[in-house]
């Protein structure tokens, strides 16, 4: 039975159960995407774009014969990498930044990572985009203009195993960046090879009573979104507009600015809601993009990209190799950790480097704050397999895997209690150890999934004739708290008070699915002292007519936009009592304001609402129906608070006969400092299993090993779970941790599947006596690990 | 079962080419098509106004507007174009349109806000199940594919609930949420329909 969630301090609208702002439109089916808007009937001259994909996993356009394509009717216009538009861009990235600032072509996050052209002769992974894109009529008539176009191919070797790809005389995809190796070289942002050493390790594992060594290896997911990337290009004069289901508009406006030398007033974005992200937007600086823009300058018409389900598939979860020793005392202290990580960074370069340099980092502050020895290797390398890009929970669902692994392993040869382990060594280097949050989420999550039931391995009872069932965790620093977000630089947002009490909300945001809407306008409401349905929220981001829209990136936006939210609201609520005071006979601090209506504290009787004041104002002065405006552009808090925690345990039934793993219950538990909307943060929790239940058990990108082909590009043969594969979920939300600011909150969407696939794996583990430490942990992984097949 | 708002009524919208207007069809030698959409009939001419490989989503949205069905997968795997035809669920997306000739189609747009299924998952907050939606491209179809069972059967089990809406994906999770919404909805049709 499911405990409700009870703030720590009581609030009228903040923390509570109540439903979304925009679930009304969106469940009539109201709220607009953008390809509910990039249509013929709103644009009669739009024209499609459709761009040519390569079939090989590694090659060179050598020679292309256009002819045929041109001749065909409906085609309107051909670009190549050969034409001098294209070929005089400069070289790019697909991963500018990760969505939390805004950042210049000189600044982007991985400057020495430029590999990319906006088309190119040069392709990397079966499926990459190559050097022709073409706009036609309709879609169907690009398609076949593509099937039409001659190219002579020059193949190229290629590797598809990152530990393959690291040897010397493997071909090497990029010479340009890594002359003579796969291997990305060290950079100032991602770190050197060896990302981190602290004590020292050798002299660690010689005092330890036990040493073990572990590894694992982590399958690349996708993100499965609905709506798939699209964009509408339409030039006026000089003047470029997009519309699009990027969830980084300001940055979107840079990246066309930056890349086709065109002034930021010149360049408008427009991003209405988008379906899905899980990630998926922080590659946001999409060579498409530019290649849309293009087509429409040459055509004058509007000109519609869009991804098709298959084409969306190639973006995803960084695949990785991850080996980790441990040593520790008999009294469950660890003496050391050494980690080493190898990641598959694909065709391109891009956040990969982020979850396999950055990512580990974190969590040496964040989890092994205490542990005094510790070594970190990580290395990223290319392969002829999709680019890896941010998904949620990049790098620390991870590292997670193998760490989860690593410190089951450790309380298992210790005959320690992983929780007591924990609790010895887990935390962040700001606060003492026990870590408070750690704790308080462990012995709950223990308490929920009955932690008490948990067997030796293997050792439990058999149901049902084959089936055997096992319970296991996993923990996790987040990693979104405002000191964590302060690269946003200052905040912005706007309230504007009408004459009759009702108040439009300014406060950008790309709403991708998180509800931090809702957030906002209940942060509104309740500093206001009005209703939420007096708030309007605008929904649109429009960067000419927007103050700089906070990205959804970290799932922070649910507290840093109210945080300056907040700010706004007070400064707007100071400047309505200000008019009121005269009107009531009082001072302005003797006033307050509920559901509207302004009244003397101490004589509540005495009160009129927002529109009286107004409307007695402009009655006795005339004229003066002025909107009360409050703006901020403001710094987070810098004050460095630690983190919270979060945890996953699993009840798992393993059917040892056909190798099918049922996830009987799933406690997901988060320490969110603060509860924005106890609904919307429930919904994370759950939901976020929908990635995690599917990369513990089913998700995974395919190929053929022999040409590189994925295999898998489609919902049928690529699993995401449905309702009928949603096991019993308790989400637990707590508030023990709390940061800096009126909330003090902690994003906890992006990191909800985070300690899932391990948790999962911990249990499998427990069930039957074996490990399986490859996700997902498919049937035929199980039957061979007990050797039935 | 859903009522259409008028049977007689036949209203041929001008917009689809020089060859219809209102209230008068000029002859032609393409074949025509009738479809009623939300209780509205509409006719196209085939291989004029639609084309014969045309699929039901892209005559719902881009001939007629009707954006609130969203089209994802395109290959019947995702539920989300999902629209009822005679009552029924159908993918809108793996439907030709010319096969829905002298069908009766309804779309999210029918229902409207009141819509006790529609009411249910917009307000779907209670502990412990999250929200119904979040980022909201799939809910048109979770809604046609609830308004459909419920239609069937008006006081479906949790299980039964599960079984209708396992062909819907939703990314975001909200799957649990879902059914509650589906059983709060029943509930109130079924008080509404006592009430009557």
């Amino acid at each position: 039975m499911t405990e409700e969630f009870k703030p720590r301090v009581a609030r009228r609208y903040t923390g509570t159960y109540r439903p979304r702002i925009d679930g009304g439109e969106k469940a009539r089916g109201t709220a607009e995407f953008i390809d509910d808007i990039a249509l013929k009937r709103r644009f009669p001259d739009i024209l499609y774009a459709k761009v040519l994909r390569s079939p090989y996993a590694h090659a060179r356009i050598k020679n292309i014969d256009l002819s045929k394509a041109e001749k065909l009717p409906g085609v309107k216009a051909i670009l190549t990498y050969k034409d001098p538009e294209v070929a005089s861009l400069k070289p790019t990235n697909a991963a500018w930044t990760d969505g939390t600032n805004t950042v210049s072509y000189k600044c982007m996050m991985w400057k020495n990572f430029r590999d990319r052209r906006v088309l190119s002769d040069h392709v990397c992974w079966v499926g990459d985009e190559a050097g022709v894109v073409v706009a036609a009529e309709s879609e169907e008539l690009a398609e076949e203009a593509l099937r039409l176009i001659d190219i002579e191919w020059e193949l190229l070797p290629f590797v598809l195993d990152p530990g393959e790809a690291m040897k010397p005389g493997a071909p090497v995809i990029h010479p340009e960046i890594t002359p003579s190796s796969n291997v990305l070289p060290p950079d100032n942002f991602a770190g050197a090879d060896v990302i981190l050493e602290r004590g020292d390790v050798e002299k660690a594992f010689a005092e330890a009573n036990v040493v073990i060594e572990v590894a694992s290896r982590y399958s690349n997911a996708t993100h499965a979104v609905l709506d798939h990337w699209c964009c509408l290009a339409a030039w006026e004069d000089d003047k470029v507009t997009i519309w699009s289901n990027s969830y980084e508009a300001d940055q979107t406006r840079m990246h066309v600015s930056e890349m086709l030398e065109i002034p930021l007033n010149k360049v408008r974005v427009i991003c209405p809601y988008v379906g899905g992200q899980h990630g998926r937007g922080d590659t946001g600086d999409q060579p498409f993009f530019i290649f849309t823009a293009l087509l429409a300058k040459k055509t004058g018409r509007p000109v519609k990209f869009k991804h098709t389900r298959r084409e969306s598939f190639p973006s995803g979860r960084t695949r990785e190799l991850q080996y980790c020793e441990i040593g520790g005392k008999k009294d469950g202290i660890i003496t050391g950790v050494y980690l080493k990580l190898i990641g598959d960074s694909g065709g391109y370069a891009g956040h990969a480097l982020a979850a396999l340099k950055r990512i580990p980092r974190d969590y040496a502050e964040c989890s092994l704050g205490h542990v005094p020895s510790l070594k970190m290797e990580s290395y990223v390398v290319y392969t002829n397999k999709l680019p890896s890009s941010c998904m949620r929970s990049i790098g620390n669902i991870q590292v997670n895997f193998i760490m989860g692994l690593a410190l089951d392993t450790l309380a298992e040869k210790l005959g320690i209690d992983p929780i007591e382990l924990a609790l010895k060594n887990i935390g962040n280097k700001w606060a003492p150890l026990p870590n408070k949050s750690l704790e308080a989420i462990l012995r709950v999550g223990a308490r929920k999934i009955g932690w008490e039931k948990r067997h030796k391995p293997g050792d439990g009872s058999t149901y049902d004739g084959t089936k055997k069932r096992g319970i296991g965790l996993s923990f996790h620093h987040t990693w979104n708290a405002s000191w964590q977000e302060l690269r946003r630089g200052p905040i912005q947002a706007i309230v504007r008070v009408n004459p009759d009490g009702t108040v439009y909300l300014e406060a950008p945001t790309v709403e991708t699915g998180p509800g931090s809407s809702s957030c906002c306008v209940f942060t509104c409401a309740e500093t206001l002292g009005i209703r939420t349905e007096d708030v309007h929220w605008i929904s649109t981001v429009d960067t000419e007519t927007s103050v700089k829209d906070q990205v959804q990136t970290d799932s922070a936006v649910s507290h840093i936009l109210p945080e300056a939210i907040h700010t706004a609201a007070l400064d707007a609520k100071r400047q309505v009592l200000g008019l009121a005071a005269p009107e009531l006979g009082v001072m302005p601090e003797e006033l307050d304001i509920n559901d509207g209506r302004i009244y003397v504290k101490a004589a509540p009787q005495k009160a009129m609402t927002i529109k009286e004041l107004f409307w007695k104002r402009d009655l006795f002065w005339g004229g003066d129906l002025v909107p009360v405006l409050s703006s901020v552009s403001m710094a987070l808090p810098d004050e460095v608070t630690g983190n919270p925690y979060m945890a996953a345990f699993a009840e798992v039934e393993v059917d040892t006969e056909t190798g099918q793993v049922e996830v009987l219950k799933l406690v997901v538990l988060g320490d969110c400092g603060t509860v924005m909307h106890a609904s919307g943060a429930e919904a994370q929790q759950i939901g976020g299993q929908c990635i995690g239940l599917g990369e513990a058990l089913t998700e995974e990108i395919i190929y053929d090993e022999t040409t590189g082909v994925p295999l898998n590009l489609n919902f049928i043969d690529y699993k995401v779970p449905t309702m009928a594969d949603f096991p019993d979920i308790e989400p637990v939300l707590m508030e023990v941790w709390k940061g800096a600011g009126e909330y003090g909150a902690c994003g906890i969407g992006e990191s909800a599947p985070c300690c899932t696939p391990r948790a999962i794996a911990n249990a499998v583990y427990n069930a039957i006596g074996v490990r399986i430490d490859d996700n997902p942990i498919t049937p035929d992984k199980i039957l061979k690990a007990l050797g039935k097949i | 079962m859903l009522k259409g708002k008028s049977n007689s009524q036949s209203r041929v919208e001008a917009s689809f080419g020089s060859s219809v207007t209102e209230g008068v069809i000029v002859k032609s030698s393409h074949r025509k098509i009738k479809i009623r959409v939300n209780g509205i009939w509409y006719e196209f001419e085939v291989e004029h106004d639609i084309q014969p490989w045309h699929v039901l989503s892209y005559v719902l949205r881009e001939k007629l507007g009707f954006t609130g069905v969203k089209v994802a997968c395109e290959a019947g795997e995702c539920g989300a174009c999902t629209v009822l035809m005679d009552g029924k669920t159908v993918l809108s997306c793996m439907t030709l349109a010319v096969e829905t000739d002298g069908h009766d189609i309804v779309t999210i747009e029918y229902l409207g806000k009141h819509d006790p299924v529609v009411a249910a998952f917009a307000e779907q907050c209670e502990p412990g199940y999250g929200t119904a939606l979040q980022c909201g491209y799939c809910t048109p179809g979770f809604v046609m594919a609830a308004r459909s069972l419920l239609n069937e059967n008006p006081d479906p089990t949790v299980d039964e609930i599960k079984e209708a809406l396992a062909g819907n994906i939703c990314r975001c999770g909200c799957y649990p949420a879902v059914v509650q919404a589906v059983l709060h909805a029943a509930e109130k049709l079924r008080t509404e329909g006592a009430r009557k």
